[in-house]
């Protein structure tokens, strides 16, 4: 019989309270955008959706790999075994790095965006528009900036490890969730702020 | 654990309802005031009505956050494959005590990030300087914690 692994569950239900918190986050944004329509509808002009779906596409992208990463950490599987081109002979840590590489592309574009946005006079304090567009999308920002600093612990645990066992697997698994889940309120976010407007 | 995921269903249900029944009630009050504001003061303001947006979206978020946990708690219960001894009448103690995982059994880790973090906050309040101290001790502290039984005597 399986016992349910604690640290898993444990995951789970902290991310349910990291649900609440960005429940608080739309929560802000909908009163803000309920109270000044006329600014929604100028200030949203600005955004350059192509380029917001594109660092999305790649977001999305990178939990493909987390995923195919647990796969392989399942299998208990920390290196390739095959040449580095060989991706079906990738084993954990070459798909989390590949996932670090998609997910600090996502940052990087986040942070080209700020600045080009800031370029165009919406600041944090400019207005309640740009108040609620960058507490919302930093403080996610912020939460997949810990997700690559988790992915680097993780690689850097099967790095350590002579023998990789389930205890390192279970904290890839429960990595994984944290990035699935920033990923599922990106694009919740991605559809309130450059969707919907 | 077929009693907790259902539990968890249950709220989920009850706060989704919720959340449909005040969005809908809180639009209409909103009507009833943008009729009181015209009689009052006249025609202007907001003229379209609107649900309150953070009960709203507090409300049926409480529903995600009840049904995730219950969908994860399901599925941990079909891949056990049986019930748990504590889930058994006829179950005894000692049936409960196979590995349950790791355990530190003392660590000195959770202290040092715990100050770390003191030290962030401290310099938001005084002087973000400190800050800058804290979350390099925050660094030390979390790599320290995470590699804590992976080099020296515990390096496996």
């Amino acid at each position: 019989m399986n016992r349910p692994n604690v640290v898993a569950v444990g995951t789970i239900v902290w991310l349910g309270s990291e649900v609440m918190f960005f429940a608080g986050l739309f929560a802000i944004y909908f009163t803000l955008r309920g109270t000044s329509p006329e600014l929604w509808a100028s200030e949203t002009a600005i955004l350059n959706v192509p380029f917001a779906l594109t660092i999305t596409i790649i977001l999305v992208a990178s939990s493909f790999t987390a995923q195919f990463g647990v796969f392989a950490a399942e299998r208990l599987q920390p290196r390739r075994t095959g040449s580095l081109l060989q991706f079906t002979k990738w084993g954990m840590v070459e798909w989390f790095w590949a996932t670090f590489v998609m997910g600090a592309l996502f940052v990087i574009g986040q942070v080209f965006e700020y600045a080009t946005l800031v370029s165009e006079y919406i600041g944090l304090t400019s207005h309640s528009y740009g108040s609620a567009f960058y507490i919302t999308t930093g403080f996610h920002g912020l939460h997949v900036l810990g997700g690559l600093i988790a992915f680097l612990l993780i690689i850097g645990r099967a790095y350590a490890v002579t023998r990789f066992g389930h205890k390192e697997a279970t904290s890839a698994i429960v990595v994984s969730y944290y990035w699935h889940f920033v990923d599922v309120v990106w694009i919740g976010l991605f559809l309130v702020i450059y969707v919907l407007k | 654990m077929k009693v907790n995921a259902n539990i968890f269903w249950l709220l989920a249900v009850f706060f989704a309802v919720v959340a449909v029944a005040y969005s809908i009630w809180s639009y209409f009050v909103s009507l009833a005031q943008i009729e009181d504001y015209a009689q009052r003061v006249g025609p202007g303001g907001i003229t379209e009505g609107h649900p309150e947006w953070v009960g709203t979206i507090a409300l049926a978020l409480c529903a995600v956050l009840a049904g995730f946990i219950a969908f994860y708690i399901g599925k941990v219960h079909k891949a056990q494959g049986g019930e748990l001894p504590e889930d058994r009448l006829d179950a005894n103690i000692d049936d409960g005590d196979p590995e349950l995982g790791h355990f530190s059994p003392w660590s000195w880790w959770p202290i040092v990030l715990a100050g770390a973090g003191s030290l962030v906050m401290l310099g938001l309040a005084v002087g973000v300087w400190i800050s800058f101290i804290g979350a390099a001790l925050t660094f030390v502290a979390i790599v320290g914690w995470v590699y804590e039984y992976y080099r020296g005597n515990f390096s496996h």
